[in-house]
């Protein structure tokens, strides 16, 4: 049997099973949630290396719907189901403090199922819907606790967030009545054949455009900050650790690449929105004194950063330079999306076991926190020097390859740029160190204690993550991991041909 | 494994193993660290006899040990064995002892990484890595720490992402990341900021201005242990090995960029220097001194003469051991009076006589007083400085100045803090000190003594011993100017010092008239004191000093600092329209579509 449908179809059925489960048993959604989690990443696991098309039903494409699965995916599947165990795991205890368990790991599997839904579709308008899906979930999560600042978040991602997704069917649309259909390889392949037109031009305005608001790059970001913050912790993480990437970034990165493939204009905007957002992002997150709306600021500018790599990498393609080079810049940004996964959820997971056992978010009413809450601190503490690019953590890796890139694709100034912003990064997150946890003790903490241990043991798990990634750029893991992602996104046009198979 | 690797792999897989230990094996920790830093200083020791080697990785030359890293390499393994012997007792009372000595195993381990690494990339990790533990270990002072130890990590780490880029545009250029195989002219924006980039790397760990801040910073909030082994000799030791190794070996220097270290280099000494004169406590008037020291080097180096070169050289080898001196001998004064403020101190000398001397000994050896190897070490800069003038060099006259110029105040802080501290009127003692033998004990003072007899020896056997095996071998084609003869010196002065003792006891059986202590014209009352702080204060009454001054107080000229306030400005706006209403994200996102659109279909 194959694989691959089940990624969507099993968090989907779950997510619509647990909310008929009895409310008498109290573990049961805890067990069901976690189970299907853990699952999903076996799953995820077990098809490192594959590649394959599952077609539906027998339909072949372009009449029928097929799912897709490549080196891309395949690393967007593991970043997914990593981040989502280790968050419904740190749900158990931390979501006692909301209402209905039940409808949390409803709402959470049915964002997983969503997202895996974006990562494997092979066609535009499931991307779609599977967008809508995630999204619309995700809505609900981040209004989770229903108080007032709660609802505001979310009513405001709802508005720009369907704002986005109406361009986005739009866009779709326009593509079909203009090539008269919607596979994606299908689609390259007629882009390939007669060429971009104005209606394409416009749908591909539309797409950017909606794909740059799910990843939150500047200047439509402006959802991020106060949804993610909003949000209870663990649905922080999955937020800035794999929802924008998936639903943002990877989408922006599959149509751009391999649907209407590179060109020097759409890498030149993706290096321009992935600056803006890094620099705009990191200066924002320099001012904050809320632990998880630094946090939140800081995923901007760190997306940014992916999507300036790998628009990087997208110039050299299509200028047709040396595919080394492109595969360098194309690999750093891939690598720092899943190092960014890593160290993002985990501080987000920090967060919330702080606010867990002090009740507060503020930093300045943090302080000392290293002898009261020994593992959260130490776990955090990994996550903030990963993020700030601290060599041995993974954070340095990516930020070495994503330099060493620029400079090798002659974006001199664009490398100067990513180096002034990484010590802005380094500055504002020892400043959150500094407050959380090295700094005065607190009159307010006497009395904080450690997390219990199933809220530590997924930020271990992260930790130690965030420590040994860096392997991945060894030889071995690099050709089992990311260099069949960053293959399925340098053969750009190919892409037609290798899932059409003529 | 490769004898090479030891260095490297020993000290940080004890010290990570040191990191698990629970707090009741502290006396085994503190141990197996002592064991394992003299191990180290033996292996350094045989590696040096050894030199050349290298190490080969997958036909890449990973690890090399010339004449250059030799020496450093052997500096690293002492001052790794002097301090954590130091430590011992030092650090006997404090919890977080476990760590400390973790950390300290790991930082000689990196440190000998960075020595001797032959390989861009495996540099930049473990510069890197020495950030991290500099960060940790001041933050080990607890929580009146943590601002330096941000401070340090923001003003080091960023200097490290630079570096990277360095390394990044050096490997565009030359297609390699191996040292020895790079040798590239600096002509040409590019190589210019590639120079540019790893140089700041090198100025900021080794505190050359702008980016010194961190080191005054450190050296008063953080354990005393702790500056005299990072910011005092380790990060001196590293950051001028960057520096001599990319002058030297990786860069074909050409003159304007000399020009920009030796500039550098006189600012930071003239600069440091007199904010050192004004400092009122012990450590932070050390730390100015740390950060003057840093130009002197970085001075020498900037003149590309050999000569310069090596005097720059030796000056880091001195620097290091009188500045660790200085903070050790800071460290037994603050153990024992529990105050490093100036004002509070005085009359220590007769109570701990053996601080006293070692201290006395390095300060006159900082201030370049003959026969102490501080002298040897200016000597040669200046002849440096003036062999650069004979190649017709115009400007050669104003270092020259500077350089004599700061020596000169050095030794003018100097008997300010020896007066302060060991000399000058009896200042509160707690009241088991004062009766009591107040000497630290043993543990402590032998590595003051070993170091301050260095400071000696290296004076008085300038040429036979460390000019001759460790400095001149590593740079090529050194030729003295002027001659110094310290042997004969040091008898000339002897002689000369006996022959004072000897008027001075037959003046005295003459006829000599002694009176009570007066200052002023007035005689001293019960319970009025002059601590002999304020000796420079009317420095500040100059107009022009007293502005600087002024803005010292402000920092403006602190890097940290300023970059804080100018991007706040521009946070400022960012925050100021983010106003959180729905309407203005929704028109953003309709501009952004309209750029979009514009650019796509236009």
């Amino acid at each position: 049997m194959n694989v691959i449908p089940l990624f969507v179809a099993i968090p989907l059925a779950a997510a619509f099973f647990i909310p008929m489960v009895s409310q008498k048993f109290r573990w049961v959604p805890d067990l069901l949630g976690n189970l299907t989690a853990f699952a999903l990443l076996v799953m995820a696991v077990s098809v490192i290396g594959k590649k394959d098309v599952y077609i539906m039903g027998g339909w072949a494409p372009p009449i029928g719907i097929n799912l897709v699965l490549d080196g891309l995916s395949v690393l967007m599947l593991i970043t997914i189901s990593l981040v989502g165990f280790t968050a419904t795991l740190f749900s158990i205890r931390y979501m006692e403090q909301y209402t209905s368990k039940l409808r949390y790991y409803s709402l959470f599997l049915l964002m997983m199922g969503g997202m895996n839904g974006v990562a494997l579709s092979g066609d535009m308008f499931n991307i779609f819907v599977f967008l809508e899906i995630a999204s619309v979930a995700s809505y609900a999560l981040v209004g989770f606790g229903c108080e007032h600042e709660e609802l505001e978040a979310s009513f405001k991602y709802l508005v720009l967030g369907s704002v986005a997704s109406t361009l986005i069917l739009l866009g779709v649309a326009v593509i079909y009545g203009s090539l008269g259909s919607l596979n994606m390889a299908h689609v390259s392949r007629l882009i390939v054949e007669q060429g971009m037109n104005k209606a394409l031009y416009f749908s591909l305005t539309l797409l950017v455009m909606g794909f740059s608001l799910k990843a939150a790059l500047v200047p439509f970001h402006a959802w991020l900050p106060d949804a993610h913050p909003s949000a209870p912790a663990p649905i922080s993480a999955m937020l800035s650790g794999v929802l924008i990437k998936v639903l943002g970034v990877y989408a922006l990165l599959r149509i751009s690449f391999n649907v209407f493939g590179m060109s020097p204009l759409l890498a030149n905007i993706l290096i321009w929105l992935g600056t803006i957002s890094m620099v705009v992002g990191g200066l924002l997150a320099l001012g904050q004194w809320d632990y998880k709306r630094l946090l939140a600021y800081s995923s901007i500018s760190q997306v940014g950063y992916v999507v300036l790599a790998v628009g990087i990498g997208g110039a050299v393609v299509s200028r047709g330079d040396s595919m080394t080079v492109a595969g360098l810049a194309i690999g750093g940004g891939l690598f720092h999306l899943i190092n960014h996964a890593a160290f993002k959820s985990l501080l987000f997971l920090s967060s919330g076991a702080i606010v867990y056992s002090t009740g507060t978010r503020d930093l300045r009413k943090m302080g000392g926190l290293k002898d009261r809450m020994p593992l959260t601190s130490g776990a955090a503490n990994i996550g903030a020097f990963s993020i700030s690019g601290i060599p041995p953590f993974n954070g340095f890796w990516s930020k070495l390859v994503i330099i060493i890139a620029a400079v090798q694709a002659r974006y001199y100034w664009l490398a100067l740029t990513a180096v002034l912003i990484s010590v802005i990064t380094l500055a504002y997150y020892l400043k959150l160190q500094r407050h959380a946890f090295f700094g005065p003790a607190s009159e307010n903490n006497r009395d904080v204690r450690e997390v219990p241990l199933s809220m530590c043991i997924p930020m271990v798990l992260l930790a130690v993550l965030c420590v040994g990634m860096g392997l991945l750029l060894l030889p071995g893991p690099r050709a089992e991991i990311l260099q069949p992602a960053v293959d399925a996104l340098t053969m750009g046009m190919k892409y037609a041909t290798v899932i059409l198979g003529r | 494994m490769d004898l090479m690797l030891y260095p490297i792999v020993l000290p940080i897989a004890v010290g990570l193993l040191c990191l698990a230990m629970p707090r009741r094996v502290k006396g085994i920790v503190e141990r197996t660290a002592l064991i394992v830093s003299i191990t180290i200083f033996g292996l350094t020791v045989f590696l040096f006899s050894q030199k050349p080697l290298h190490w080969m990785w997958d036909a890449n030359r990973f690890l090399r040990l010339d004449n250059l890293s030799g020496f450093v390499l052997l500096a690293v393994g002492l001052f790794g064995f002097l301090i954590v012997l130091y430590s011992i007792v030092f650090m006997r009372d404090k919890i977080y002892s476990n760590i400390y000595y973790a950390y300290l195993l790991c930082t000689i381990g990196i440190a000998s990484g960075i020595v001797l690494a032959n390989d861009l990339v495996l540099l930049a990790v473990f510069w890197g890595l020495s950030g991290l533990t500099l960060y940790l270990m001041i933050g080990i002072a607890g929580a009146g720490a943590s601002a330096a130890a941000k401070k340090a990590l923001v003003i080091v780490g960023g200097a490290d992402s630079l570096m990277i880029l360095g390394i990044a545009i050096v490997w565009f250029l030359m297609g390699s990341f191996t040292i020895d195989r790079i040798s590239l002219p600096v002509v040409g924006l590019l190589p210019v900021i590639a120079f540019l980039c790893l140089a700041i790397a090198a100025f900021a760990k080794v505190g050359a201005m702008p980016f010194h801040s961190w080191i005054p910073e450190t050296a008063e909030k953080s354990s005393i242990a702790v500056t005299a082994f990072l910011p005092a000799s380790l990060d001196k030791l590293l950051g001028i090995y960057l520096l001599a190794r990319i002058t030297m070996d990786l860069f074909i220097m050409d003159k304007t960029l000399g020009l920009l270290l030796m500039i550098v280099g006189s600012l930071t000494i003239v600069a440091a220097v007199m904010m050192a004169l004004v400092q009122n406590d012990l450590k932070r008037l050390l730390g100015y001194l740390v950060v003057a020291g840093a130009g002197y080097m970085v001075l020498g180096l900037g003149t590309g003469t050999p000569a310069g070169i090596a005097g720059g050289l030796f000056y880091l080898l001195n620097s290091a051991i009188w500045t660790a001196c200085l903070f050790l001998s800071a460290g037994a004064v603050e153990d024992r009076a529990n105050t490093t403020d100036l004002e509070r101190l005085g009359g220590w000398g007769p109570v701990m006589p053996i601080t006293f001397v070692v201290c006395l000994v390095s300060g006159l050896a900082i201030s370049g007083i003959p026969p102490f190897n501080g002298f040897v070490s200016k000597w040669m800069i200046y002849q440096g400085l003036i062999e650069l003038g004979r190649g017709g060099d115009g400007l050669w006259f104003v270092w020259l100045v500077a350089a004599m110029f700061g020596s000169a105040l050095t030794l003018a802080c100097i008997i300010r803090l020896i007066h302060a501290t060991f000399l000058g009127q009896v200042a509160r003692m707690p009241d088991e000190v004062r009766d009591a033998n107040s000497e630290v004990s043993p543990s402590m003072w032998l590595p003051m003594i070993v170091l301050a007899g260095l400071c000696v020896v290296f004076g008085v056997f300038a040429y036979a011993v460390p000019l001759k095996h460790l400095i001149i071998p590593a740079v090529p084609g050194v030729s003295y100017l002027g001659f110094w003869s310290p042997g004969l010196a040091t008898l000339l002065i002897v002689v000369g010092v006996l022959a004072g003792v000897v008027i001075y006891f037959v003046g005295r059986a003459s006829n000599v008239k002694e009176s009570e202590a007066f200052i002023g014209g007035e005689l001293l009352r019960e319970g009025m004191r002059v601590s002999g702080v304020d000796f420079y204060r009317t420095i500040r009454d100059f107009g022009l000093f007293g502005n600087a001054y002024k803005g010292a107080e402000r920092s403006l000229f602190d890097i940290y600092d300023l970059g804080g306030r100018f991007l706040f400005y521009f946070v400022q706006g960012l925050r100021r329209i983010h106003s959180g209403i729905l309407p203005t994200y929704l028109s953003w996102m309709l501009v952004g579509f309209t750029v979009l659109l514009f650019v796509f279909m236009g």
